[in-house]
């Protein structure tokens, strides 16, 4: 992985005026926009929707538990996202979502949103087994308070971890989002499609959004690092 | 006249046992301790009256009403739990205003009644530290006076010794006996130290293989053990003095 990252960037650093010039082209700065825009958006729905449903795994047991769990967080991060997304064309495709910017937050979704439910599941899990909620409970707390005041202060490192995690997965995304969303320039056309789209035929153009990739997901890797350390500021 | 009434309670996991038909009753403005060797099922006992595991058989009347189906947050009861559970992310003025944030209490009614539990718990000056910044005593006590700012009908406190060093256990312990008997709370105290059950308790039950085997005040329990459990449970552990004094054997 290293050894990749430093190879990308000796080769830019070889063609570095093309890259450079690459770097403020139209095309790159809309698959750039695209991308930041979406993953951010595909972010924000994991946390708002992984959010009950974590607490809803964590202090809920039902019959077939285990098996929503693996529908949910395992199988999303296991199958083929090439797959998913011609199923999705095939599904969500007759209600006009196909090659729209709705379907690259979809196809997105489906790989990334995982990270953060699993993260918060655990978490979740975690504070249930230290007794938080019947404590809470026992002074008069709602779900809604549970929720609100205790679970999710004490998940914040754990929900940004998350966060970060699924942004960068986002960020990442190819196949589904390829398959589902196309690679419309300004609408559908995201990093990754780009760099797969212009590898042969405009390497300059491939580079420069190759190395904004990796650069985000760097700050990404970090940003998860240090949220995963950073505990005394989040408690 | 009996505030709470525990009657023929039944707790089962898998095929064990772990509450057998138990009965037990406590009085307004009592405070009952429960004792009993690690895993005859005090703790459990303690969260199915506060409502945290659900009865298979037996009921649990709380001022004459039956409790068994009503949640948590519905029972009015504190709780204070063996490790204290105080909110890592709270300060302890914080701590203790939790329930009172809940009931949406105005503000200047809330920091009075934390002000005066302050106070009550000997913590005056304390209120910003979070509860990383405090010893086994202090969350103990920020742990106390959290439940008792509810206004709760009834009081369970599981193990609320056991987290307190041995140097200032003596002062802690006197500290909530004097609380217990200020505040005039019924109370439900779970401990497997005798010591602490013969300071703390008004009555004191024996529990063993999930029942209560001997009910009694603490000097009855001295000169009439009526079972060997309770016979040997006191004799491993005291001796009485000649002045009538409960001094430890160890």
């Amino acid at each position: 992985m290293l050894v990749s990252l430093f190879y990308l960037y000796v080769a830019v650093g070889q063609s570095l005026s093309q890259v450079l010039a690459a770097l403020f082209d139209s095309r790159v700065l809309g698959a750039l926009t695209i991308s930041v825009a979406s993953a951010f958006l595909v972010g924000g729905l994991a946390v708002a929707i992984g959010v009950p449903v974590a607490y809803f795994m964590a202090f809920n047991e039902f019959r077939g538990k285990e098996t929503l769990e693996m529908l949910l967080i395992d199988m999303p991060q296991t199958f083929p996202p090439v797959t998913e997304g011609l199923v999705y064309l095939l599904m969500l495709g007759h209600f006009g979502l196909a090659y729209t910017f709705p379907a690259v937050i979809i196809a997105k979704f489906y790989v990334s949103a995982p990270f953060t439910l699993s993260f918060l599941t655990r978490r979740f899990r975690e504070l249930k087994g230290d007794g938080y909620d019947v404590i809470a409970r026992s002074l008069g707390a709602r779900t809604r308070h549970v929720l609100n005041w205790v679970m999710i202060p004490l998940s914040a490192r754990d929900l940004l971890g998350g966060f970060s995690l699924t942004w960068a997965r986002a960020m990442g995304e190819l196949a589904a989002t390829l398959v589902f969303a196309g690679a419309i320039p300004w609408q559908t056309e995201i990093i990754p499609t780009l760099v797969f789209l212009t590898s042969r035929n405009a390497p300059a153009v491939a580079m420069a959004a190759s190395v904004i990739a990796e650069t985000l997901s760097l700050v990404a890797l970090f940003s998860f690092r240090l949220f995963a350390r950073g505990r005394k500021w989040l408690t | 006249m009996a505030y709470l009434s525990v009657e023929g309670l039944v707790k089962r996991y898998g095929d064990a046992k772990i509450i057998d038909s138990l009965n037990i009753s406590v009085n307004v403005q009592e405070t009952m301790v429960v004792m009993g060797p690690s895993g005859c099922g005090k703790t459990t006992l303690l969260l199915m009256i506060l409502g945290a595991i659900k009865a298979d058989e037996g009921e649990i009347i709380i001022n004459d009403r039956v409790v068994n189906d009503l949640p948590i947050e519905e029972r009015g009861i504190g709780y204070v739990p063996q490790d204290f559970g105080l909110f890592p992310h709270l300060t302890v003025s914080e701590n203790i205003g939790f329930g009172l944030r809940i009931r949406t209490f105005p503000e200047a009614e809330k920091s009075r009644i934390i002000d005066s539990l302050l106070e009550t718990v000997d913590l005056k000056g304390m209120s910003e530290r979070k509860p990383r910044q405090l010893s086994g005593g202090q969350k103990q006590r920020v742990a106390l006076a959290r439940a008792l700012a509810i206004g709760p009908s009834l009081l369970l406190l599981d193990e609320p010794l056991s987290s307190v060093d041995e140097a200032t256990k003596e002062h802690v312990r006197r500290g909530l006996k004097d609380t217990l008997t200020q505040t005039k709370v019924t109370a439900v105290c779970v401990v497997h130290d005798p010591e602490d059950a013969f300071v703390l308790g008004d009555r004191i039950a024996v529990m063993h293989g999930g029942r209560i085997i001997q009910c009694d005040t603490p000097n009855h329990l001295l000169k009439a053990p009526n079972d060997n459990v309770v016979r040997k449970l006191i004799a491993s552990m005291y001796v009485l003095g000649r002045d009538g004094s409960i001094r430890n054997s160890q």
